[in-house]
């Protein structure tokens, strides 16, 4: 139904409690342990304890069970378990997961989170060469005798026809990678904190898929982030202010695939992120113009690029002088490029402490938030904003 | 072991490894002739009653042809036997660099001595490790030195030739299998739906446009265009050679698929770039379909970022022009086009350092390389049969030293016109150059003195840098043409 009308989820939840590990290159532990710790941390940064937690939410792609995490945290019984697919595009649909729950009485207090070694452990970036015959290895296996194996290439597919569709040059990805580095710069907990780029150190950047550069290309990480969601009403009671859950959405396209969406009508834009942007505004009575930040998943430049365009902020082909001209602040955390890649959740951490007021790189005045999530896969997002 | 061999290759360095030897034929009008033949040199200066030879054809007067040097020495042999027997057994040219002090005409006799000027130390090359043998030649006329030719092969063990893992295997189940069965008999199926007539690709049991679960398939025509495309360059994977395209094509039908874009270098694959369906055997199991670029045509127009249909009219019109006025493929200038002054027809006083010559593209056609080997009287088994080539680990025939070193002056002499002389050429050799592929060549004038200049020439092929190398080149001013920089 919400594909088409409001839906009823605006204002009845909150996120309530953030905490992460360490963001590394090799975390010397296990992925449970990571889940584990960060999943503690955001308890007690909620000032909650794990008896209080009655559900959990994480990716389908993560290694640690809720029923193991909740054992090894200190967990009783669970009334809701929920995992949602589709790689990175889980992050913010883990919230609404956990909201949905709550506003129907499911559930109290839920923690969604995820956790991996995937830089020192299961690399994504190095590529797939085989798959099972399930449904979805054929999907992917038209692409694999020829070569196109890698995360990046399924992206620079539709990035090469992004460039051409607006006679640009790969310069305009440039400008997402030196805005990420300029706030990680400023981010203690950025893996490249202190470390900013110019265009010019992007452009030297040595090519991983053309049109992509390595600079085009976020990190691999070790590490992992969790997220406590509760209603806004138990939120009120908490140590800080709750960021407020205002809308949250999946999409999924017409003829979409996961990375390969290569079939369909337009590979210049984002079809699925249209289909999420459309209810955000719609629940959330909002529009571009109201939004004070973007926390825009950035597992490589060109698809912020578009994200920007299908959520309206600017016209097609227009998005590398928005972010050029820095019209909005944007991944104000150092994104997945400067921070860290935990598959966008530690971007939705970054949405929570701008509400409260809270980030290194604090927006002054951030009332509503934008968060998003993987994209080229179906997506998510959410719209974060202040209690009213 | 090998330190050992070192010491007894270095005691040839100094001795000599022809003396007084006599070329087996004078000068003379008719290898001339079916040298500029094989090399598409149609230069004046080299027909007619006051004819010279191509001055690159120095080496090829002292060559033994298909019977074998007579003039060698002992040393020369000895030294090559020892290599031979301690496994360095094939041989590759590597570098050429010649001068050329009086022109030689049909009719004259030359004699040469050959010197080895140098034996390297054991090298690790792409090929295999093996020794640069360097041999340094006077060619003179009676007593007058006219040419001088350093020449440099590399002797080496072949490198056990990498086997390449086989390619990722398509993925297929009940949905899907209908497709590769297809392109094992070399047809390429599309799905259409029963209901309503869709095509669609990928194969899925239901149509997204109706919702039918009744299909047949109609066969595609194999035309198509470029829709998007990437480079491949990191991570490697084994069953790869990284840099590769990846095209992602649009059929005539309208359908998509993913493929490789053939014939036409990874650089050079462009967005709207016709393209038409070929079927490659990659291994014992795997047939694909590949997608072949339609000639240096296609690519102009793609790199006009036009995608608007053709017309037939328009297509020949535009073939017809191109006959009547060769023009360059834009490909080969982009970026520097607008900026680069072009060398046309001028003097070396006209030239300056920075300009940039026209690039010259060949298609390297196995008979280009068969004839320039037998022009050259280079009967070395790996420039003519493919057979015996690839018991020598290379993948098919490939270009001698002597057609590269004749490419190289008739590119010059061709844009800079018949009075043109040439002074010194130097070059070195890099990727091959194989049957199927196009080399492209192009120049910089690097330094001008008074009539002289120096031209920085490279020859790019689908796989590298074929020939990088110098041209020195005396372009007099009183018989200059009057023709000035177009």
């Amino acid at each position: 139904m919400s594909a088409r009308t409001r839906d009823a989820l605006s204002g009845r939840a909150a996120i309530v409690g953030v905490g992460a590990t360490e963001f590394s290159k090799d975390s010397g532990r296990s992925e449970l342990r990571l889940a584990v710790e960060a999943v503690r941390a955001a308890l007690d940064d909620a000032g909650l304890t794990p008896g209080d937690v009655d559900g959990m939410v994480t990716f389908t792609m993560d290694t640690s069970p809720e029923i193991t995490v909740a054992q090894a945290c200190g967990m009783g019984e669970l009334s809701f378990f929920s995992r949602v697919h589709y790689g990175g595009g889980a992050a913010c649909a883990t919230i609404q997961q956990a909201a949905l729950a709550i506003a129907t009485g499911v559930a109290d207090v839920v923690v969604c989170y995820r956790a991996f070694n995937e830089r020192s452990g299961r690399r994504f970036g190095s590529g797939v060469q085989h798959r099972e015959p399930s449904a979805e290895g054929v999907a992917l296996g038209w692409s694999l005798p020829f070569g196109l194996l890698t995360p990046a290439s399924w992206v620079a597919m539709a990035a090469q026809r992004y460039l051409h569709t607006y006679g640009l040059t790969p310069e305009a990805f440039g400008h997402v990678a030196v805005m990420d580095r300029k706030y990680a710069a400023t981010n203690p907990a950025a893996y490249f904190h202190g470390r900013p780029i110019t265009l010019a150190d992007h452009a030297a950047s040595r090519w991983i898929v053309e049109p992509l550069r390595l600079l085009d290309c976020c990190q691999e990480t070790d590490g992992g982030q969790a997220l406590v969601v509760t209603s806004v009403e138990r939120a009120r009671d908490l140590p800080h202010p709750p960021a407020v859950i205002a809308a949250a959405a999946q999409g999924a396209g017409r003829g979409q695939e996961q990375m390969t969406s290569f079939y369909r009508d337009d590979l210049a834009g984002l079809p699925e992120t249209a289909v999420v942007a459309r209810q955000l505004w719609r629940t959330a009575g909002l529009g571009p113009g109201e939004i004070d930040l973007g926390i825009l998943y950035d597992h490589f430049t060109p698809f912020v690029l578009m994200q920007l365009e299908e959520f309206g902020f600017c016209a097609k082909g227009e998005a590398g002088d928005f972010v050029a001209e820095e019209r909005l602040p944007l991944n104000t955390h150092g994104g997945q490029l400067g921070e860290a890649y935990l598959h966008g959740m530690n971007g939705i951490a970054e949405g929570v402490r701008q509400v409260r007021g809270t980030s290194v790189n604090q927006i002054p005045g951030a009332e509503r938030v934008l968060v998003t999530a993987g994209t080229g896969v179906p997506t998510s997002g959410l719209v974060l904003a202040t209690d009213v | 072991m090998s330190d050992e061999l070192d010491g007894r290759l270095k005691v040839y360095e100094g001795r000599p490894a022809a003396v007084a030897s006599r070329g087996k034929d004078p000068v003379n009008a008719p290898m001339i002739r079916h040298w500029c033949e094989a090399m598409g040199d149609t230069n004046p200066a080299y027909s007619g009653p006051d004819a010279i030879a191509p001055p690159t054809m120095l080496q090829a007067w002292t060559m033994g042809g298909l019977s074998g040097h007579t003039a060698r020495t002992g040393a020369y042999d000895e030294l090559l036997g020892l290599l031979d027997e301690a496994g360095y057994t094939s041989v590759v040219a590597t570098d050429c660099e010649q001068e050329y002090l009086r022109p030689l005409r049909p009719g004259d006799e030359i004699t040469f001595d050959a010197v080895i000027e140098a034996v390297s130390e054991r090298k690790a090359t792409k090929l295999g490790a093996g020794y640069f043998v360097t041999t340094r030649m006077d060619v003179r006329i009676g007593t007058d030195l006219a040419g001088t030719h350093r020449f440099r092969i590399l002797k080496y063990a072949p490198a056990p030739r990498r086997t390449k893992p086989p390619r990722p295997r398509p993925v297929v189940n009940g949905d899907n299998a209908g497709f590769w069965e297809g392109v094992r008999r070399r047809a390429l199926l599309i799905q259409r739906c029963i209901g309503c007539g869709a095509l669609r690709h990928p194969w899925l049991p239901g149509c997204n446009a109706c919702g039918g679960l009744e299909w047949d398939t109609v066969e595609a025509s194999g035309e198509g265009t470029v829709y998007s495309y990437v480079v491949m360059h990191h991570p490697p994977f084994p069953a790869f050679d990284p840099p590769y395209a990846v095209g992602l094509i649009e059929l005539a039908e309208g359908v998509r698929m993913i493929g490789n874009v053939v014939g036409v270098p990874y650089d050079k694959v462009r967005i709207g770039l016709p393209v038409r369906l070929e079927f490659q055997d990659c291994d014992e199991e795997l047939v694909l379909p590949v997608w072949r670029a339609q000639e240096a045509q296609g690519i102009q127009e793609a790199q006009g970022i036009q995608e608007a249909p053709q017309t037939q009219e328009a297509q020949e019109a535009r073939k017809i022009q191109q006959t009547q006025k060769p023009q360059p493929p834009r490909g080969m200038t982009s970026g520097a086009e607008a900026t680069a002054r072009r060398v046309t027809s001028g003097t070396a006083k006209r030239m300056k350092p920075g300009d940039e010559l026209p690039p010259l593209k060949i298609p390297i056609t196995r008979t280009l390389i068969v004839a320039g080997a037998i022009a050259s009287r280079d009967y070395q088994d790996v420039h003519h049969d493919p057979e015996l080539a690839r018991e020598k680990g290379s993948p098919d025939v490939f270009m001698n030293i002597l057609t590269t070193n004749g490419l190289v002056g008739r590119y010059l002499t061709d844009h800079l016109g018949p009075t043109t002389v040439l002074r010194r050429v130097a070059i070195r050799l890099g990727a091959p150059n194989y049957p199927g592929d196009t080399m492209v060549l192009t120049g910089t004038v690097e330094e001008v003195t008074d009539d002289t200049a120096t031209v920085r020439v490279v020859g790019a092929n689908g796989i590298g840098r074929h020939v990088t190398g110098t041209v020195t080149v005396t372009v007099p001013t009183a018989t200059a043409p009057a023709g000035g920089v177009a």
